[in-house]
């Protein structure tokens, strides 16, 4: 049932790259739903949990996004939560694979399960988030593209790597191996490439074993604009009402 | 009940002059939990092909200030998709159904329309012509809606070609017009690769928002009584009043776009409204001045 929520914004600060932004809300979203919020502009804003609290959530958004401009106590009218987010299904080892600047939505699985390994990837080493922001239980594997800083990227290529970089993909590859579990959050278009890596290391992985995130643009949230339909192994599937989580091997 | 096709033998009446926009609430039941349909006239589907299309490629959304650009390829699975997969809910709503049917060829539209005829509670065709459509060709899609069915037919027409397309659809057997679809228009996407920075993308698309109203009602003004066939209104509708003002410059109906994705319940906002408001007494004998 799609409701309708009154949240209140409680407070707004920036954690670079992004802002972060919390609710209080009666039904927040679970990790992989969102929140389509009502902030003043002709369409409502996805807003997808980085963390969630006792009474609500926080997400954390760009720096000129308008939930910034919010003032503590402003009510917001919400439609949520909405889509289908991740199942992990008491998962006890769980590889989360994002490019920095999508990362936010898995900050929440974190803590989800009793091993995390965490494979962060960005353009450069200034993208690539502090990581003290993780908890210090969390396998933390940085990824930059132009090897600044940890291994080097992207996470699909086999190139060899230049004198004194390592390639991130043999340890990728091992990672996915070692979980029960895999939640991607990248650009779409990378998709098809990180399941063939998936097949590559796993043989005959089960239904939802790898879960990626389609962050795309839902207005609608109900699956009646056809704004957010994406190609599927099954057809086009509304991104908004099948996923926005999906089995990535369907993608 | 307001009569939407009175030229019609079986005609098309619904109870209020509300409905949603075609492609803005999905094809049946998507917003049953935020909108009670009973309060609405009529259901206007999605936009249905004879034949599969699918979605536009790349980015299909622009925002600039309260408008916004959506450039969707009108994907469907093709009527016979949407025919089983949505015949039981269109049987079960409270409301009648309108089709909205791409119309592309004499032929396609035919055998389209004879697949709509006879569904349980289907009672009405909407057509969508492409804007740059010719009169001649309008009306050879029309002829075609006509003959393979019996349902009656209303025509969408293109923002840009009403003065050319609405008298002669009106002639030509139109059981009403919609005036209009959303205009073209072209916008920046706000989001490009900041390695483009310097050569900013663009996106051409359906144009929606509040400044298409004034738009509308200047149509509506200038065609109101002129058409011997009923008009529904279409474009930046967003409060109660704004539909009270198509309703008093000659609209018999009014449709939401996708202002609607923002604020569903809106739709049973203004059906509200509008039933307090008596069309009936204060349109049909005093017309309201337009002043310019």
């Amino acid at each position: 049932m799609v409701k309708q929520q009154d949240a209140i914004f409680r407070q707004a600060y920036p954690t670079p790259p992004y802002w972060t932004v919390s609710f209080n809300i009666p039904h927040p979203p679970a990790p992989g739903t969102f929140m389509l919020a009502d902030l003043g502009g002709p369409l409502r804003e996805v807003l997808f949990p980085a963390a969630l609290t006792v009474d609500g959530f926080t997400a954390m958004v760009p720096p000129r996004h308008p939930a910034t401009q919010l003032l503590p106590g402003a009510t917001v009218n919400m439609l949520g939560p909405l889509g289908q987010g991740f199942r992990l299904d008491g998962t006890t080892r769980l590889l989360l694979v994002a490019e920095a600047a999508l990362l936010p939505p898995l900050l929440p699985l974190l803590e989800a399960a009793s091993a995390v390994a965490l494979v962060v990837e960005a353009p450069t080493r200034a993208q690539l988030p502090s990581p003290d922001r993780f908890p210090p239980t969390t396998e933390l594997l940085l990824v930059t593209r132009d090897g600044s800083s940890g291994y080097l990227g992207p996470l699909e290529s086999q190139d060899p790597a230049p004198a004194n970089l390592q390639r991130v993909l043999p340890h990728l590859l091992e990672l996915i191996a070692w979980a029960e579990r895999v939640c991607f959050a990248c650009v779409n278009e990378r998709y098809p490439a990180l399941a063939a890596i998936v097949r590559a290391a796993r043989l005959h992985p089960a239904p939802d074993f790898a879960q990626a995130l389609v962050q795309t643009a839902m207005p609608c949230g109900v699956g009646a604009c056809e704004i957010c339909r994406i190609p599927t192994r099954f057809g086009e599937k509304h991104a908004c009402t099948d996923g926005p989580v999906f089995d990535i091997l369907t993608l | 009940m307001i009569e939407l096709a009175p030229r019609h033998k079986f005609g098309l009446p619904i109870a209020t002059p509300v409905m949603p926009a075609a492609g803005t609430f999905g094809y049946g039941d998507t917003y049953h939990d935020l909108v009670d349909l009973r309060l609405l006239g009529a259901l206007v589907t999605n936009p249905v092909s004879l034949n599969p299309r699918e979605a536009a490629h790349g980015t299909r959304i622009a925002v600039r200030g309260e408008h916004f650009i959506a450039h969707t390829g009108l994907p469907n699975p093709g009527l016979s998709q949407v025919i089983r997969r949505h015949r039981q809910t269109w049987e079960r709503l409270p409301i009648p159904v309108i089709v909205h049917l791409i119309a592309t060829t004499p032929a396609e539209t035919a055998q389209a329309a004879g697949q709509l005829a006879g569904l349980p509670n289907v009672l009405g065709i909407e057509l969508g012509l492409i804007d740059n459509i010719t009169p001649q060709r309008a009306l050879s899609l029309l002829d075609a809606a006509r003959a393979e069915g019996d349902l009656p037919v209303i025509v969408r027409v293109p923002f840009g070609n009403v003065d050319t397309l609405a008298p002669q659809l009106a002639d030509g057997g139109a059981d009403a017009l919609t005036f209009t679809a959303p205009p073209r228009a072209v916008l920046p996407i706000a989001d490009a690769p900041e390695e483009n920075a310097t050569s900013c993308q663009y996106l051409r698309g359906r144009l929606y928002g509040p400044a298409l109203l004034p738009l509308l009602l200047n149509t509506l003004a200038r065609w109101r009584s002129k058409l011997p066939i009923p008009i529904i209104a279409c474009g930046g509708i967003a409060t109660p009043q704004d539909a009270i003002a198509c309703l008093e410059l000659g609209a018999t109906a009014i449709q939401v776009d996708a202002l609607l994705w923002r604020d569903p319940p809106l739709l049973q906002r203004i059906a509200g409204e509008l039933a307090k408001f008596d069309a009936s007494t204060e349109l049909d004998e005093t017309p309201t001045d337009v002043v310019v």
